[in-house]
């Protein structure tokens, strides 16, 4: 049942990364159908999650399949309240969700292993830390999207003007918006996370492979915040380093497990 | 000096502040300390210093932003902010003058009397870790299969200055905080031999233990070389199991063996002992009492730590209410 409901889910995002491709593409309005594809989708998925949790017997946070599924989980939800609440980031679908496609196509080559849950995440920090964490990657992929679309020449443009942005500058304040969310989730992280550490290691702060990245990622993103309110960068420069940003915070999130052998986790 | 001369320096002075605190130069230091993060997490044994010179002249920057940047004043959110940010700074640097880390062992029923086996204390680090006690009453972890740790819980007593003894179970995510000192349990423990030594020459028996390394982790290493106290005199041992201490194959707690052999080699002799079996050395006797646990602690000391997570907290509920206010105001405006 918990794989049926993953395939399900699965389906239900592919299919609304496809109609919101063919929407962009095609100049059709289908956003009643990415809407009810990601939610049915979201629901498959969180039924899928919630049976996995009970089986064994620990929420998505150990292995690289849980923290995809997650992932894909939590960017979608994001995504999608983003999609529901502000209009304007409606066309930004084209490129979100073919990103969490790439995230879902990894999840599905993984190995489903059940992980084994270190006594030291028994703890409320755990939750906050991934909470803070999944919607700051959300909002800076949100931002990303929209950043991707304005340096995408006419197509991008004319996607971003059947949204409801006509120019450069009011595209640019919608990713600006959202990555000031983001940085703000991502400082809440770093807090978090240093209090779980200090609890559960006995220390804050140590320079450990994922706690080096994380900070070079909130110090790109204090950076460009930085440059773009002091310097006044242009918008299409703005939207590049965003989508430089997100690229630094992917390979973090996704790509430190890989290059490291050290435990962000401490010692289990 | 005349009043000239005077106003010449004083504006010097306030084109130097202003410089320091230049927008670009942020722009630059936040460049540099990337690159200092970068260089530490790369260099083999890390790049404290540049580390710490980045961090310092970014701390420079913004305390002369803060100082001459009349818009970073005017707004109080993106001020409160900024000043965390130098408040966050200070403190994480005034915590690795004053900060202490160590490691320590004890046996089941000994004495935690401040001494350390390692020890990285900062040069203002008031040391009273000599005033601390408390005694490790005995530990329990549980074992998923495949010698998985799960929880552990260590249960302690800590002594007063009046005495008074005070119960607490610490392990995993609880530590044991004595004036401001956290102590923490670690992954390291293991067995523990208890001997007692009597020597020949009147001098009054003492009760000692030989930590073994860690258990499970050096499961075919359970060999220690040791002095017997008083003398010149090497011993090696070595803890003989038929069969593991914690059964890999199925979910466990962490135990003393059952039945075990001790091997004990000194001058050449080898000797295999029971508990309860003694040994003759010219210098003394040495009686094998048996075998108990260790646990290995981590203890942490910074007194900025409420002070960090008071200026963090502060410094993203300031930011959240910048950004808010002014995303909100042009979303109005939109």
């Amino acid at each position: 049942m918990e794989a049926q409901l993953l395939g399900a889910a699965v389906a239900g995002y592919g299919l609304a990364g496809s109609f919101a491709l063919v929407g962009t593409v095609m100049r059709r309005r289908l956003e009643m159908a990415v809407v009810g594809l990601l939610a049915g989708g979201l629901l498959a998925h969180t039924a899928s999650l919630a049976l996995r949790w009970e089986r064994v017997g620990h929420g998505p946070f150990i292995s690289m399949f849980e923290v995809l599924s997650s992932n894909v989980w939590s960017l979608t939800l994001v995504f999608l309240a983003a999609y529901l609440r502000v209009r304007a980031v409606r066309p930004a679908a084209a490129v979100a969700l073919p990103f969490i496609f790439v995230l879902m196509a990894w999840m599905l080559v993984t190995h489903p292993d059940d992980g084994h849950f270190p006594a030291t995440y028994r703890t409320l920090w755990l939750y906050a830390h991934v909470g803070f964490g999944k919607v700051f990657l959300g909002a800076l992929l949100v931002s990303a999207a929209v950043g991707v679309l304005m340096v995408s020449g006419p197509p991008g443009a004319r996607a971003l003007r059947a949204g409801g942005l006509p120019d450069e500058a009011r595209a640019e304040q919608l990713a600006l918006r959202f990555l000031a969310l983001a940085f703000v989730f991502e400082s809440m992280m770093l807090v978090t996370g240093a209090i779980w550490a200090q609890d559960a290691w006995g220390r804050y702060w140590a320079w450990d492979p994922l706690e080096t990245w994380s900070f070079l990622t909130w110090l790109a993103l204090a950076g460009l915040l930085h440059a773009r309110f002091t310097l006044r960068l242009a918008p299409r420069a703005t939207a590049l380093a965003i989508a430089g940003v997100f690229v630094l915070a992917v390979l973090t999130f996704f790509g430190m497990p890989f290059v490291s052998t050290a435990l962000h986790k401490g010692a289990i | 000096m005349n009043a000239t001369t005077l106003s010449l320096r004083e504006g010097l002075a306030r084109r130097v502040v202003r410089g320091v605190g230049s927008p670009r130069l942020t722009l630059a230091l936040i460049a540099l300390v990337g690159l200092a993060v970068i260089g530490h997490a790369r260099v083999e044994g890390g790049l404290a210093g540049p580390l710490a010179a980045a961090f310092a002249m970014a701390a420079a920057n913004l305390a002369a932003a803060l100082l001459t940047n009349a818009r970073l004043r005017a707004d109080l959110a993106l001020f409160v902010f900024h000043l965390s940010l130098l408040a966050l700074l200070a403190l994480a640097a005034t915590g690795r003058l004053t900060a202490l880390t160590g490691t320590l062992e004890l046996a089941q029923g000994e004495v935690f009397d401040g001494h350390l086996l390692t020890r990285e204390a900062g040069p203002l680090h008031p040391d009273r870790l000599a005033r601390l006690r408390f005694v490790n009453d005995g530990f329990t972890i549980d074992y998923a299969e495949g010698w998985r740790r799960g929880r552990t819980t260590n249960d302690v007593r800590a002594f007063g200055q009046d005495g008074r003894a005070v119960h607490h179970a610490i392990g995993d995510i609880t530590p044991l905080v004595l004036e401001g000192y956290r102590f923490y349990t670690t992954s390291n423990k293991g067995f523990a031999i208890v001997m007692r030594w009597v020597p020949r020459g009147g001098q009054p028996p003492e009760r000692g233990t030989v930590h073994l390394p860690s258990y499970p982790l050096n499961e075919h290493r359970q060999a220690q070389s040791w002095r017997i106290p008083g003398t010149s005199r090497e011993a090696w041992v070595m803890l003989d199991l038929d069969a593991p201490a914690i059964d890999p194959s199925r979910a466990s707690t962490f135990q003393l063996p059952g039945a075990h052999r001790l091997v004990f080699v000194t001058g050449g002799e080898r000797r295999e002992l029971r508990p309860g079996d003694n040994i003759s050395v010219p210098e003394g006797v040495l009686v094998y009492e048996g075998l108990t646990a260790w646990m290995g602690y981590k203890v942490y000391y910074d007194p900025t730590l409420p002070w960090l997570l008071a200026c963090a907290a502060v410094g993203v509920l300031a930011l959240a209410a910048f950004f808010w206010r002014r995303f909100g105001r042009e979303g109005r405006g939109a």
